[in-house]
């Protein structure tokens, strides 16, 4: 097991650089800098000019890679050009709060998404695998800041049973981040737990109509135990694939979520540092956002091996 | 020897304002003490380093907490802040402030000029808006309540400039000089003192106990006068979904919100709870031709996108119907507003603008608007002259970035466009000079070929600077505007309205270019 981390993290090292590069080049060749945002609506070319040459703007290219390679070398990402905070600071400022979101809403995905597939499949052809599909259908369709939207106006304006938005961390008040992250976290997990939902459905049904299953079946093993123990377990496989990638989506995708519920994690810092061209943020933001998808893939991988024996022996 | 005036003097001799009085004469007392108060703002906030960011959304916080020596006050006419008094040489060079006495830093330190000579120092080294002091020779401090600013020549438009709010020399305690731009300790003089920042998330701020107000007024006017915090606490948070802020305002959760969509409009005034307050004149609409590069180099071909022009129907589209039609490049409530130039204005003829546009020699070459998404202003303004320039034979194209990609191509003629899309909101606001310098090299928008000023306007332009009399630097903006628009160098198409709210119980909400949180308490 530990070969297959050390392995895995050895191969996370060029993955990281190459993100770094490409995030480099890109948030550097589209137009517009950060100057002209500091300088704001009717600045004159001076004026953007002079703060150009303050942030070190007008070195060229390849002097500003290099400075961005060797202050990476000595573990310092930079400081954000708007926010005046060191990158890493800002980065794990906002990181907890879209990781609290991310692992409710994966309870909520997994709840609903593994329960109703796993139900459907059960139950396939009957109208509570119909009902459970047209959900999930709903779910993948419904785009969640319209999902949003449609929550707050009824369950905060309507009903006033939850606030409309804000953010309040779980160590400070643990109802308080209950209601404020419970809508926020439902539009999340609606959409994946629709997907995981119909993938757990299908992998479910595959695995029902092996022979195995069959057997355990004829030699009367109770039908809890059949399901459990040796349809799910070999679904989960697959399933976990997606679960991973279910983590990434959760990650990478709470921008819309943040934005809406004002709740300041690192989607709304990020799409702000593009949008505003804060290169250092952009940069090293990406650079610890990609450091902990990999993380993740490795979490999958690992537990590919828990689930998998052949996969632990492949990798001994 | 010191010629001594008090301001008003002064201010009337440079052509300023006096200080504003209330007009019962009875000094403000807050009705209500107490309470939490919410307001629920559109855009993030970077750094509140006032000094370093000229951004709307640090402003709207950050002014609630700094002050400075000077400011604007309602009608954004320049008003002493921190100082007591101010005296001006006979010979126009040396400008003398007494500082009021006993006002504290948040951090309970006493403000001595030895805090206003670092704040200027940090300002000339680092400042947003440096070059404003490029004319001045050097500043001191004889004692600890005065400060003295000496210039290199005459400038008769400086306290203007000095009172700008725009990145402001706030004060600021002089172990503070040293910090990094974006970095600045948020320690100032203010009615209100920080507790918490949470960038993107909220700011939030508490009454300053220890705040003195300014005696010299009786009331609040506009950054400045007499200033009181009512209530406990006041939150900004940040939200940047509109309909986000509708809900918030209609629960109670916010008690006051910005920038409010039209859509929402009809309900929230039926609704008894909530106060709709618009804010006129938030910011100038503007289509800026580049005249470098053809066919916008073509006077008579400027002349005919001109003449198609109908504001109603851009102006409708850009604000969603909250704008005025508006002549040139003041605000009506502004002391050098001038209409000069109407006759350019809204013309609305299609028949003339084809003559015009047969006489440029226009051949259908593509004529590119630079436009963005970010501010939908910007781009619905583009869209409807986008049809309207198509209706008379002009190939207009809409070419459709972020801001900062369209602010930077804008700041060069040769990166393929013909006309800009923006807005001039404080510039506007900050007086005749702030919109005007727009129009001179280095800042010239519609981008002068060769980088050379046109002769004429470059005469008004030092006219409207230093004319020693109020009534000639007003006769002087007014040429300069009637020429821009006869050159059209420019295309203003109309002020724009930000729609605030607040829930009915707050009382003494008056918007203004930043939510002001002083002087507003909650009614029960």
């Amino acid at each position: 097991m530990a070969g297959i981390i050390i392995r895995r993290l050895g191969s996370a090292l060029p993955i990281l650089f190459i993100v770094s590069l490409i995030t480099f080049a890109m948030i550097h060749l589209i137009p517009g800098d950060p100057a002209v945002v500091i300088a704001g609506l009717s600045a004159t070319p001076e004026q953007v000019a002079n703060i150009r040459h303050d942030l070190g703007l007008d070195q060229p290219l390849l002097t500003q890679l290099w400075r961005w390679y060797g202050g990476l070398l000595h573990g310092n990402l930079g400081r954000s050009i708007l926010l005046g905070q060191p990158v890493v600071y800002a980065t794990m400022l906002r990181l907890p709060v879209t990781l609290a979101l991310s692992a409710y809403a994966l309870v909520i995905t997994l709840l609903i998404g593994l329960g109703s597939g796993i139900i459907a499949a059960l139950r396939q052809n009957s109208w509570v695998d119909q009902v459970a599909m047209v959900f999930a259908m709903i779910g993948i369709s419904l785009p969640n800041f319209y999902l949003g939207l449609l929550m707050i106006i009824f369950f905060a304006v309507q009903l006033r049973w939850l606030p409309t938005g804000g953010y309040v961390a779980f160590s400070d008040d643990p109802l308080g981040w209950l209601a404020t992250s419970t809508m926020p976290a439902i539009s999340l997990a609606l959409l994946l737990a629709g997907l995981l939902a119909r993938i757990t459905r299908s992998t479910m049904l595959e695995v029902l109509r092996q022979d195995y299953i069959r057997t355990a079946r004829a030699k009367g093993l109770p039908r809890r135990l059949v399901v459990v123990k040796h349809a799910l377990t070999n679904a989960l496989i697959p399933i976990t694939t997606v679960v991973g990638i279910i983590v990434s989506l959760l990650i990478s995708g709470s921008v819309v979520t943040e934005t809406l519920f004002s709740i300041p994690g690192i989607g709304q810092l990020l799409t702000q540092a593009v949008l505003n061209r804060d290169y250092p943020m952009v940069q090293g933001g990406l650079l610890i956002t990609t450091a902990l998808l990999v993380l993740v893939n490795i979490g999958v991988d690992v537990c590919y091996a828990l689930l998998d024996p052949r996969v632990r022996y492949d990798g001994a | 020897m010191l010629q001594r005036f008090i301001l008003s003097t002064v201010c009337a001799a440079a052509g300023l304002a006096a200080m504003a009085t209330s007009v019962s004469g009875e000094t403000f007392k807050c009705p209500h003490v107490g309470g939490n108060f919410t307001f629920g703002q559109e855009a993030n906030i970077n750094s509140l380093d006032q000094m370093t960011s000229s951004t709307i959304s640090t402003r709207n916080i950050a002014m609630n907490m700094f002050e400075s020596l000077m400011t604007r006050d309602e009608n954004f006419n320049p008003i002493l802040e921190l100082a007591d008094s101010m005296a001006e040489t006979p010979d126009h060079l040396t400008y003398t402030f007494r500082l009021r006495q006993g006002i504290r830093f948040h951090n309970g330190k006493e403000m001595t000029s030895a805090d206003v000579v670092a704040s200027f120092d940090r300002y000339a080294k680092i400042g947003l808006y440096r070059s404003t002091l490029d004319n001045v020779d050097r500043w001191e401090a004889p004692d600890k309540d005065t400060f003295v600013i000496h210039l290199k020549k005459v400038q008769p438009t400086f306290l203007e400039i000095l009172s700008s709010f725009n990145a402001p020399i706030v004060i600021v305690p002089a172990e503070d000089k040293g910090d990094p731009p974006m970095q600045l300790k948020t320690i100032g003089t203010g009615p209100w003192q920080l507790v918490e920042s949470v960038p993107g998330g909220y700011v939030k701020m508490k009454r300053y106990e220890g705040y003195k107000p300014n005696t010299n007024f009786d009331q609040r006017t506009g950054f400045g006068g007499y200033k009181q915090a009512c209530f406990d606490t006041v939150t900004f948070r940040i939200v940047t979904e509109p309909q986000a802020r509708v809900a918030g305002l209609k629960t109670g959760e916010l008690q006051g919100v910005e920038d409010l969509p039209t859509r929402s409009l009809a309900d929230l005034k039926s609704d008894k709870s909530i106060t709709i307050i618009p804010l006129q004149n938030w910011w100038i609409q503007i289509a800026q031709p580049n005249v470098s590069v053809p066919p916008t180099d073509n006077l008579m071909f400027r002349k005919a996108v001109q003449a198609v022009l109908d504001m109603d129907e851009i102006m409708d589209a850009a604000s969603d119907g909250n704008y005025r039609l508006n002549v040139g490049f003041q605000y009506p409530n502004q002391a050098f507003y001038s209409d000069a130039g109407k006759e350019t204005y809204n013309i609305k003829n299609p028949d003339l603008a084809k003559k015009y546009l047969a006489q440029s020699g226009y051949q259908g070459e593509p004529v590119i608007l630079l436009t963005d998404k970010d501010y939908p202003a910007m781009y619905n303004s583009a869209l409807v002259m986008q049809q309207e320039m198509q209706a008379i034979g002009i190939n207009a194209q809409l070419k459709v970035v972020d801001w900062p990609t369209s602010a930077n191509m804008a700041l060069k003629p040769d990166t393929g466009w013909n006309i800009f899309y923006t807005g001039w909101g404080t510039n506007t606001a900050l007086g005749a000079l702030s919109s005007m310098q727009l129009f001179v090299e280095p800042a010239a928008v519609y981008m002068p070929k060769g980088g050379q000023d046109d002769p004429e306007l470059l005469a008004a332009w030092n006219e409207m600077n230093s004319l020693p009399t109020l009534q000639g630097r007003k006769e002087a903006f007014a040429r300069m505007q009637k020429y821009v628009l006869e050159q059209v160098y420019s295309l203003p198409l109309g002020s724009l309205t930000k729609v605030q709210a607040v829930r009915s119980n707050v009382k003494g909400y008056v918007p203004y270019r930043i939510p002001r949180m002083s002087n507003v308490w909650f009614e029960n």
